[in-house]
């Protein structure tokens, strides 16, 4: 289903490209040496919080994706992204495609509409071809779960007032196809890397959880599907954008599942639909040469695995990223915390995880095509979801990334 | 024909005299680091000498408009060129004049006549980074250099009161004015402004990070 939908969505993107007096492409492929923790990744089925993790030191490939874009009219512009990864599930996905109306105003107020598959506004990091950021490889931990289970399938209105010193915009939408969104973090819990998933690819679910459930190993799901009676979820999100490079964005989603309902997947289990909604709030500005990057989070997923017996899991994460702007130099340095907790746990044993997190990279683009980094992720966390399945609950991860991006 | 020799003896005696008499101006601009600060409008509070209306252009190259910032006088006409291999479409919202075409490559726009001072942003709905700026004035001005220079020669002495503009300042703020006098003879003394700008709002087409 989602191969046909994907070949579907990248016919529809030739042929509109092929109408399309305007066109842009961009692409970008990572090849990286990594040094990676012992903890195994959850890429492996692991609880370990970092892409990479079995303790090696080797080259990897980063991934790779194409960025394409085509303003059909004027005021019609068709957008859409492809990636190829080979961690996880490996395969081509479309990360996002859709169709944006946007008439000129000859007034301070613009609209548009979109409609397709897109990323909601969370990110303030991920600007880059194929979702990845300019100033570390690995995201933070809001924006690798935005990036994991975050899509918005659906249609979109955004309503801008444009002021001499001000500007505001306000968005709204309506999607459906994210009612597993809230999984990874109830089961797994937060993690920081950068492996999106895109419309076609798969999450991988902790082997101890499956094992513990019977299932068979190894177990994936689609982050991106419907689940039970036909419903719409929806979000909404306010930005102000002030003088010079200053933007303030608050945001609230809701993807409205049934957390009782479940449907059919990969190897005849069940999945169940999470309803998940959380408040995220962000901002970004610059003073001199270093632009600064904060961003919040507060949600809870929920779950019926019996009738009337809910599991609830609150989480919570924020971060603060400076990146100065040297030219072709530009380092950067994260700091992030992320907690999960499940209030009442009368019925199972998964009380959560706290953790801190350190990102440092040096980015150096020698040339406009490439782009060097080398980044160093630490990340201090406990969980007592690790200790339940006889694993060390505190574990103090670190991973060295040496990557070599090509750009197109 | 002798009453006309004489006529035109008088006016060169008297350009003469006011050559002789006429000062310079000049005005630097730098920023909080002490980089020059180019596209800064100086103004002087002297209107600009009567002149036949003029037709200015403002081309786009490399999805960036050029000049980034154009004066002009009331009456004037501003055209807008593409020059780029893809479409533009430039707008602008102001109430001092609102319109918009799109202008396929090699395209130029209807002239656009502006009669009242003021500042019009201008932008393309297709590429938001892309925003220029048309300075409207009366007065005598100029646009700093990407030297961060401006100069006015043939000032008659007096008082002047001299005005800087940015796109960068805060807006909502009166531009920074100081006073000098210009002395019948040589230069006044150079005028320096120091500005603290906002990052520039146009950024610059990467092939890393989009703008979408």
């Amino acid at each position: 289903m989602n191969y046909r939908l994907c070949s579907i969505i990248a016919l529809w993107g030739a042929a509109m490209a092929g109408h399309a007096q305007d066109f842009t492409l961009h692409a970008y492929a990572d090849e990286r040496l990594v040094a990676a923790p012992d903890d195994s990744s959850w890429t492996r089925g692991g609880f370990g919080k970092t892409r990479y993790g079995d303790g090696q030191t080797k080259f990897h490939f980063g991934g790779a994706a194409v960025y394409g874009a085509a303003q059909i009219t004027p005021g019609l512009l068709a957008l859409a992204q492809l990636q190829y990864q080979t961690s996880g599930h490996s395969g081509l996905s479309v990360l996002e495609a859709w169709v944006r109306y946007r008439p000129v105003s000859t007034t301070p107020w613009r609209w548009y509409v979109r409609a397709g598959a897109f990323f909601p506004p969370v990110s303030m990091e991920n600007d880059g071809v194929g979702w990845t950021s300019p100033w570390t490889l690995s995201s933070s931990a809001i924006n690798t779960w935005t990036g994991e289970e975050l899509r918005a399938v659906g249609g979109e209105f955004a309503l801008e007032h444009r002021g001499e010193a001000n500007s505001w915009d306000l968005r709204a939408a309506l999607f459906r196809r994210d009612d597993p969104s809230g999984t990874v973090l109830a089961e797994r819990g937060w993690s920081i890397g950068d492996l999106v998933a895109g419309i076609g690819s798969r999450l991988r679910e902790p082997d101890a959880v499956v094992s513990y459930e019977g299932g068979t190993l190894p177990r994936y799901y689609d982050p991106f599907r419907n689940i039970g009676s036909s419903h719409w979820g929806d979000y909404v999100a306010l930005s102000w954008h002030a003088p010079g490079a200053t933007r303030v964005s608050l945001m609230h989603y809701d993807n409205r599942a049934d957390p009782g309902a479940t449907a059919p997947y990969a190897g005849n289990d069940e999945q169940a639909a999470w309803r998940t909604r959380f408040w995220s709030a962000g901002a970004r500005t610059e003073t001199g040469a270093i632009t600064w990057i904060a961003q919040a989070m507060d949600g809870d997923t929920t779950v019926e695995p019996v009738e009337g017996r809910y599991r609830l899991t609150r989480f919570r994460s924020a971060f603060v990223l400076a990146g100065w702007n040297r030219g072709a130099w530009r380092p950067a340095l994260r700091v992030e915390h992320f907690s999960t907790r499940k209030p009442s746990s009368e019925l199972f044993s998964h009380p959560g995880e706290h953790g801190n997190a350190v990102t440092a990279a040096l980015n150096w683009r020698p040339r406009d095509y490439l782009r060097l980094t080398a980044e160093v992720l630490h990340i201090d966390s406990t969980s007592t979801l690790r200790a339940q399945y006889g694993l060390p609950a505190h574990v103090i991860d670190t991973q060295l990334q040496l990557s070599m991006r090509v750009l197109y | 024909m002798k009453r006309w020799g004489s006529r035109l003896l008088c006016v060169f005696v008297w350009g003469a005299a006011m050559a002789a008499q006429a000062g310079t101006l000049t005005v630097s601009a730098i920023d909080s680091h002490g980089h020059a600060v180019g596209d800064a409008v100086i103004s002087i509070d002297r209107a600009n000498p009567p002149a036949a209306a003029s037709t200015h252009y403002v081309d786009q190259k490399a999805e960036t408009f050029i000049p980034y910032v154009e004066v002009m006088h009331p009456g004037d006409s501003v055209v807008f060129r593409n020059s780029d291999n893809t479409r533009h479409h430039v707008y602008s919202f102001s109430p001092l004049a609102a319109f918009q075409f799109i202008l396929s490559p090699g395209e130029s726009s209807a002239p656009v006549l502006l009669d009242h001072t003021g500042i019009i942003a201008v932008g393309c709905n297709i590429h938001d980074r892309m925003i220029a700026y048309l300075v409207v004035t009366a007065d005598q001005s100029q646009v700093t250099s990407k030297q961060g220079k401006a100069r006015f020669d043939g000032l008659p002495p007096g008082r002047y009161t001299v005005r800087i503009w940015h796109p960068q300042l805060s807006p909502g703020h009166a531009p920074a004015s100081v006073t000098v006098d210009v002395p019948a003879e040589g230069a006044a003394p150079a005028l320096p402004f120091t500005l603290r700008l906002l990052p520039d709002p146009r950024g610059s087409a990467d092939r890393e990070q989009l703008d979408y």
